[in-house]
């Protein structure tokens, strides 16, 4: 005897817009469908419209968990299509500011990860006012809250100021410790180890086949990142390595994100002792529409939530097809081989531990 | 980045092919709409030596394209946002709405023929 | 004679200035004890409406970007609950206080009306942030509605992309002006 149940599209535990059909036998799961396309508004068609350093706001929207690494990765479109290589220390400040930002990115997704499973705000609180003072940071180096619209073309917009070393340095000690902090609140609890071991297990054949990317694929085995495979910036002068777990449940998805929180924090510490002197700034903005040369551009970078991708036809003066790759897409079409044989009350903590943001899965 | 063109009947031979060689992992199915022609293009990429390929294909009005789920599985969210969003009809499996569900009087968004912004009224 | 028709008529004159006097005389509002009545639906009126205005629960309504902004607005730092508005319930039947945040799309509407009719009266609608004013910086999409209040009647419209927190207790505050009876409440 089958029973459909509709977990509707406004929920205190989706992320977002997203309606899923649950059709159960029982307690037991046989299959999910998602409905997506409430927060769908066409970027794709509007960028066409648009000279190109006018979209840049636009790309900010679609993740808006961790605007700075779309921005980043559609400049660097509009750079290689341009023939234009970026300063060096502009490489160190870009990879010192896009590693701050994944750091609060996980610290986001780790409150509200345990929201759904039934923690109700502790964990929420402490990780948002973490949250705060990294963006309060990011203030002092862009000067904007949210949305900074801070790359250009060839580098950023502003310098570091002076004293953003003592500061990041006192920031990144403080978090060290509230890490450790979070590790010992969780692992030892046996009701989270109950509700997330075993649970929602990807095999490493199934998690090729099924293209997903970023944590979620990395937790089953498979040795790939962006930022080692096709490296950029400064990531293999300092020494960067792809953290892997095995066994591919929720757990080992946990366990990725938070050993690379730690991976960032070493990568900032690193970066700040090794940046060279000299200048950073970009192109003025007022120049929105650069000299172009390539006809097709493609470019990848390592968003907080996966790998994301851009391939770029152009024309003179606006881009002739944008066609973004995002990562959020590929990983919610994973969630009905997931959640096979699963209690029900297991569906919302696998939905949490793939880290959605319902912009960026409808474009 | 190599390039490839084929045409529409050996797409399946060289997606089986290139499977073998090792190239295991799609990345995307996209397409770029020329005024008389459509391009699909297929991303693929082998996770072992880190090497990408694309495969393209020209299609006119009309035309219908195989389904390659057998061999991707992660081709079935892609070939639907492909057919609402350029009206490609694909054969071979059903194939129903992603992101405009809800919409059935809107066809095809991004070909250059639909005249975007023109449902834009403020009194 | 003359002298008793005078008086009968000064008499009628009198009786009539009085009774004219008396037809447009109104008691004062704020005056206690003219009309035991009226005084006690001053004091009810008063004290329903000052609970009313300190304890607004808003229902949570995040759609997009703007949601981050509300998630901060509600945490520790700067916190919603010191001036009475709790936090965000997930049924609309405890609620007063509907914050749309994020852009609105023609999918989203029946669902946003079907909630709107659930909230029990009286309730009062925040537009929150550039897209659910006039509909932000996709004003010219396919997909898009141009701004909340060709949906539902708004009260108070805060703009920025994204307006910082404190714009929204700023907002909260005027909502509560309107509550407590300064500006004009127009409830059916």
């Amino acid at each position: 005897m089958l029973t459909k149940i509709n977990v509707g599209p406004i929920h205190p535990s989706t992320h977002g817009v997203l309606r899923l059909v649950v059709t159960l036998d029982g307690d037991t799961i046989v299959n999910v469908e998602p409905h997506i396309g409430f927060l769908h508004r066409g970027v794709e068609k509007l960028v066409e419209n648009r000279m190109y350093m006018q979209s840049e706001s636009y790309m900010e929207k679609v993740d808006y968990a961790a605007p700075m690494a779309y921005s980043d990765l559609y400049v660097s479109a509009v750079e290689e299509a341009m023939g234009v290589h970026i300063k060096e220390r502009a490489k160190y400040v870009r990879l010192i500011l896009l590693e701050l930002q994944r750091i609060a990115s996980h610290l986001l997704w780790l409150g509200t990860f345990c929201n759904d499973l039934g923690q109700m705000f502790t964990m929420f609180m402490w990780t948002m006012k973490d949250r705060d003072l990294v963006m309060n940071l990011l203030q002092d180096a862009t000067g904007s809250r949210m949305f900074y619209v801070n790359m250009r073309v060839g580098g950023v917009s502003m310098d570091l100021p002076p004293d953003f070393e003592e500061h990041a340095k006192s920031l990144l000690d403080y978090l060290e410790k509230r890490i450790k902090d979070y590790e010992a609140f969780l692992e030892k609890n046996p009701v989270f180890i109950e509700r997330t071991k075993g649970v929602g297990v990807l095999s490493r054949k199934d998690a090729i086949n099924l293209g997903v990317t970023g944590p979620v694929l990395r937790a089953s085995g498979v040795n790939f990142d962006v930022r080692s495979a096709y490296t950029y910036y400064a990531y293999e002068k300092l020494n960067f390595m792809p953290q892997i777990q095995v066994k591919g449940d929720v757990f080992a998805r946990y366990k990725v994100r938070i050993l690379e929180m730690k991976e960032s924090i070493r990568l900032i510490r690193d970066a700040l002792k090794e940046m060279p002197e000299g200048d950073a700034l970009g192109m003025p903005i007022k120049l929105i529409s650069p000299p172009i040369k390539e006809k097709e551009v493609i470019v990848r970078r390592e968003l907080p939530r996966g790998e994301g991708m851009m391939y770029m036809v152009t024309d003179k003066q606006k881009p002739y097809r944008l066609s973004i790759r995002a990562p959020a897409f590929i990983n919610l079409s994973a969630l009905n081989h997931m959640a096979q044989g699963a209690k029900y009350a297991d569906l919302f903590a696998i939905l949490g531990s793939l880290d959605l943001v319902m912009a960026d899965v409808d474009r | 980045m190599v390039k490839l063109k084929i045409s529409k009947n050996e797409l399946i031979e060289k997606l089986n092919e290139a499977v073998k060689e090792g190239y295991n992992y799609l990345v995307k199915i996209t397409a770029v709409d020329y005024i008389d022609h459509l391009e699909v293009i297929y991303f693929i990429r082998n996770i072992e030596n880190k090497k990408e390929e694309n495969i393209r294909l020209d299609i006119k009005d009309g035309e219908r394209l195989p389904t390659i789920v057998n061999i991707f599985k992660a081709a079935d969210f892609y070939e639907r946002e492909l057919s609402e969003m350029f009206g490609i009809e694909i054969e071979g499996r059903k194939v129903e709405r992603l992101l405009l569900e809800k919409w059935d009087g809107l066809e095809a968004p991004l070909r250059k023929k639909f005249e975007w912004g023109a449902d834009y009224k403020r009194d | 004679m003359d002298e008793n028709e005078r008086v009968q008529n000064a008499r009628k004159e009198m009786e009539q200035l009085v009774a004219d006097s008396l037809k447009s005389y109104k008691p004062p509002v704020g005056a206690f004890f003219t009309n035991l009545k009226e005084a006690t639906k001053a004091i009810a009126d008063g004290s329903i409406r000052w609970a009313r205005k300190n304890s607004l629960w808003p229902m949570q309504f995040g759609l997009a970007c703007c949601a981050m902004e509300l998630m901060d607005f509600g945490s520790s730092r700067i916190d919603a609950e010191r001036k009475g508005y709790l936090l965000f319930r997930g049924t609309p039947r405890q609620c007063d206080v509907m914050i749309v945040a994020g852009w609105v799309t023609k999918s989203v509407v029946p669902e946003i009306k079907r909630l709107y009719e659930q909230m029990s009266k009286p309730r009062y609608v925040i537009a929150y942030g550039e897209c659910a004013v006039s509909g932000g910086p996709w004003w010219e999409s396919y997909n898009i509605i141009q701004g909340i209040d060709q949906v539902l009647p708004v009260d108070v419209y805060v703009a920025g992309c994204p307006p910082k927190p404190e714009n929204l207790f700023e907002a909260l505050m005027k909502l509560q002006e309107k509550v407590g009876g300064k500006v004009e409440d127009k409830q059916e």
